[in-house]
This record gives structure tokens, C-alpha cells and sequence, in this order.
């Protein structure tokens, strides 16, 4: 596994989030975490992107327990994963300022002063933009919008870009907060499509989502987050067509109302 | 209206009643004191800001009340206390700054502070938080997600510069205290500004002449909202 937790746990005061949660992802395959609203999905992906220490238990990204290492050793590891939110929070910029992002803090300040310089004296060389935006920008099929301010973004073309910047870096896993709700149809099967191809890039994917059906389009694997810990994992058309746990069978056959 | 008042001031114009050197110099002196102020100012309040928005710590809510208040607080009594500090029995006595520029930039700090930290700390805080989340997922670092916070809030801190120089420039009592309002035997200011000579002028019955200084005055501030305005990117797009 690239990414994984073991055990962990986490409470905010008194509220239990999550309790001994133990789960991971593969190079290059898609795991879905679903599971009702308020479960504790974006808490485990808040865990996986090592922005949140759990009470207990460890995150480990390649063998490396994230918050057993020393901070820069975490940066490093942190740099790695890359974490779309639910919502787009795009910068006040255009979309290749905002796509290259993740490059730019990655480069020596040198490097960065010098295109903060060459950024105010006028709007960025469409030539000079690394291919690695492009090549973002195409997976999501905005290659055209470069040099687009990020205010002008339709909802679904922002949340694009949103994938699209976390794209840029080539991280070895990437983690998808519930990537299309409120998107059209169209969106969504680009965001899908996008998935797709990242796990054909060997990155680890995992999507935390609400939405069976999307689960069952993309994932390989398949969480089920009941109350604050996971019910059951196991290839997603075994989950939904023969689930071991009794819960897991009525949440997915609708039984289960939360 | 009548046009007795600005066909003086027309006439007055056409005159210039200043020796070129002196207008300069006083030109020159209400800049260099009030943009090193606000320069130093704003140096220390934006960090100042973003450490109060985003750090919790005991006190924190007497200290933003602190700050606000200071947005209010009197500039001769600035000017005074300023002047008791770099006077030889105060604790700055020994740099010898008693009606120096120095001094003049010091008062023009305090008074154009509270402001600058004021004005930024509300930009700073209206940042989404997503914002910063999603710098801080891309792998930026406790540094990089200041300098995002600092662009995003760029208008407000713009805007929160230009009080602090509005306060600065336009400021009296306190420059007048503690630089004394001298000009040389050469007709060259050493410590008087346009708003000190504005009022030397007014106080010696000479309205023409301090309403042509005071036109300058607003001419300079304009223009450095121009630069600011310029410089800072224009209009928020959303």
C-alpha cells in the first residue's frame, strides 16, 4: 500500500470522529470511501493528506509513519499527496497561476522570486508555462483556459481546475473530497474520465463520496464509513452485490436511512 | 458661488508666491516622513495582523480592542509622548532626535499603525479559509500560506497602506511637536511639511497661500493613490 492508516482515531473534545480506522490504497488503483453525510469521510481524507494527526494510530505513505518523522521530513512526505476539497477555493489568479501553484512552492526561492517578478511585469509568457499545467489542463479538459482569471469559472469548470492543480505535481496519491456533488452530468463524467487516468498513471486514488453509483463507475475498492469507523472493505462488485456486514448490506440496499 | 475666491486662487496660481527650492524641500519632507513611516508601519502591522488572525492566544480579543482604539487616539498626545521619549531625559534622549525628521517618522509610525494593522487584520480574516486549506494541501509550507493570505487580502492591505499614508501625511499636531517646523537660513525646510506650513500660513492670515499648499497636498495624496491603485493590481475580479 502507498497510503494507509492503521488504527487511528480521532475525537474533537468529548465526540468521537473516527474509531480504529484501518484502511489504504494501492499505486494505480481507486478506492471509494462512502458512506452517509457526516460520517467522518472528509475527517479520514483530512488524515490521509497528513494535514491532521490522529489521537492514535499511525498514517503511513510509503512505509513512512508521516507523524513519527520530523517536520520537514513530513513536508516532504505531505508533498506527495495531492487533496482536492469539496469546495473549488480557487486563488484570486488565473488558472495557470493557480494550476502551477503546487510547482512553484516546490521550486527555490530564487526560482520563485523570479517569477513573481516576471508575473508583475505583465501576464505570464503562455510559452513559459510548464508543460506539466498544460498537461494538467488537458486531462480535464480545459487546456484552452490558461490564461482565464479563475473568477470568471463556472462552478464546474473551477472544480476542474481544482483537480487539475493537484494534478500538476504528479503525486503518488491523490485524495478526492466528494469530487462531483453539485456538478452536471457533464462535469461529473470529466472529473470520472479524470480519475480514470490518473490511476492509469499509477497514482493511488481515493474518492470520498456519498453517491453508490459513482463508486460503483470508478472505484476498484470500496470503504463503507458506518457511525465513526469502517464497516467494510473489499472489491467494490463484492461490496454492493454480497457485503459481509449486515450494515453495509442495508446501507447500500437503501435499508439504512441516516 | 462667487468667483471671487477662485479667481484669487487663479491669480495666485499664475503667481507661484513660492521660492521653487522651499516648496520642494517641504514637498520633499512631507514625503520622505510619511512614506518611510508608512513603509515601517505597514512592515510590522501585516505581520502583526496575520500572527493576531490566525494564532489563538490569551488576550487576543483586548488586543484587537487595543489596536482599534489606537485608530482613534489623539495626535498631539502622540506628538508629546513622542517628544517627552527622544528628549534628553527620555529613553531615545540619546540619539539626539528632538526636532528631526526621525522623530517626525516616529510619531508618523505610531499614529499610522493602528490603522494599517486594523484595516489588514479585517482583510486578512476575510480570507476563505478553504483558501489557505488548499494552499497549505498543495504542499505549501507555514510561510507560502502567508504570502497566499497576503495576496488574497492585497486590495484590503492596499486599502489599509492608503489610511495609514492618508493619516501620515495629513497629520499636524504631532510633526508640529515634535519636528518644530524649522526651515533653514538657505529657504530649505529641515522639519516643515506641507500641513505645518499649511497652517503657519493660515495662522498668518495668509488663506490664498495656504489653500494653493493645501491644493498641493491633495494632489500628492491622489497620486499616491494612483500608484497604489496601479501597483496593487486594479479591482478585485470574482
Amino acid at each position: 500500500m502507498i497510503l494507509r492508516t492503521r488504527g487511528v482515531s480521532l475525537a474533537y473534545g468529548s465526540e468521537s470522529v473516527l474509531r480504529d480506522v484501518s484502511v489504504g490504497v494501492d499505486r494505480g488503483e481507486v478506492l471509494a470511501v462512502i458512506g452517509p453525510s457526516g460520517v467522518g469521510k472528509t475527517t479520514l481524507l483530512g488524515l490521509l493528506s497528513l494535514a491532521v494527526a490522529p489521537d492514535r494510530g499511525t498514517v503511513e505513505l510509503d512505509g513512512t509513519d508521516a507523524w513519527a518523522a520530523g517536520e520537514s521530513e513530513r513536508l516532504a512526505l505531505r508533498r506527495r499527496v495531492g487533496m482536492v476539497f469539496q469546495e473549488a477555493s480557487l486563488f484570486d489568479a488565473s488558472v495557470a497561476r493557480n494550476v502551477s501553484y503546487g510547482l512553484r512552492v516546490r521550486r527555490s526561492w530564487p526560482e520563485r522570486v523570479r517569477d513573481g517578478l516576471r508575473s508583475l511585469v505583465g501576464s505570464p509568457d503562455a510559452e513559459a508555462v510548464d508543460s506539466a499545467v498544460r498537461e494538467a489542463l488537458d486531462v480535464v479538459g480545459l487546456g484552452d483556459s490558461l490564461d482565464r482569471h479563475a473568477g470568471s469559472l463556472s462552478g464546474g469548470e473551477a472544480r476542474r481546475v481544482s483537480f487539475a492543480r493537484a494534478l500538476a505535481y504528479d503525486p503518488d496519491v491523490f485524495l478526492l473530497d466528494e469530487p462531483t456533488s453539485d456538478l452536471d452530468p457533464r462535469n461529473t463524467a470529466v472529473v470520472e474520465d479524470a480519475v480514470r487516468r490518473a490511476s492509469q498513471r499509477g497514482i493511488g486514488v481515493v474518492v470520498a463520496s456519498h453517491d453508490m453509483h459513482q463508486a460503483e463507475r470508478v472505484a476498484d475498492r470500496v470503504a463503507v464509513m458506518l457511525d465513526d469507523g469502517i464497516a467494510e472493505v473489499g472489491p467494490t462488485e463484492r461490496v454492493f452485490a454480497d457485503p459481509d456486514d449486515e450494515r453495509t448490506r442495508k446501507f447500500v440496499s437503501g435499508e439504512l436511512v441516516y | 458661488m462667487s468667483p471671487g475666491p477662485v479667481a484669487a486662487l487663479g491669480a495666485l496660481l499664475l503667481q507661484f508666491p513660492f521660492d521653487p527650492v522651499y516648496l520642494r524641500s517641504i514637498v520633499r519632507v512631507s514625503l520622505y516622513v510619511s512614506c518611510v513611516a508608512v513603509a515601517l508601519s505597514t512592515a510590522v502591522s501585516v505581520p502583526f495582523a496575520l500572527l493576531v488572525a490566525f494564532t489563538d492566544f490569551p488576550g487576543k480579543r483586548l488586543l484587537t480592542s487595543v489596536v482599534n482604539t489606537g485608530m482613534g487616539f489623539p495626535s498631539v498626545v502622540v506628538g508629546l509622548v513622542v517628544l517627552f521619549a527622544v528628549s534628553n531625559q527620555g529613553p531615545l534622549g540619546p540619539l539626539d532626535l528632538v526636532f528631526t525628521t526621525e522623530a517626525m517618522i516616529v510619531s508618523q509610525f505610531v499614529l499610522a499603525a493602528p490603522p494599517i494593522t486594523a484595516i489588514s487584520l479585517a482583510a486578512v480574516s476575510a480570507v476563505d479559509d478553504g483558501v489557505r486549506d488548499a494552499a497549505r494541501a498543495l504542499g505549501g509550507t507555514r510561510l507560502d500560506v502567508a504570502l497566499v493570505t497576503v495576496t488574497e487580502a492585497r486590495y484590503g492591505i492596499a486599502t489599509a497602506v492608503l489610511a495609514g499614508f492618508g493619516r501620515a501625511i495629513s497629520e499636524v499636531g504631532s510633526v508640529l511637536i515634535v519636528g518644530g517646523n524649522i526651515v533653514g537660513s538657505d529657504g530649505v525646510s529641515r522639519t516643515r511639511t506641507l500641513t505645518t506650513a499649511i497652517q503657519l500660513e493660515a495662522r498668518q492670515g495668509r488663506y490664498e497661500t495656504a489653500l494653493l499648499l493645501g491644493a498641493v497636498l491633495v494632489c500628492l495624496v491622489l497620486l499616491v493613490n494612483a500608484a497604489v491603485v496601479r501597483f496593487g493590481g486594479g479591482r478585485v475580479r470574482r
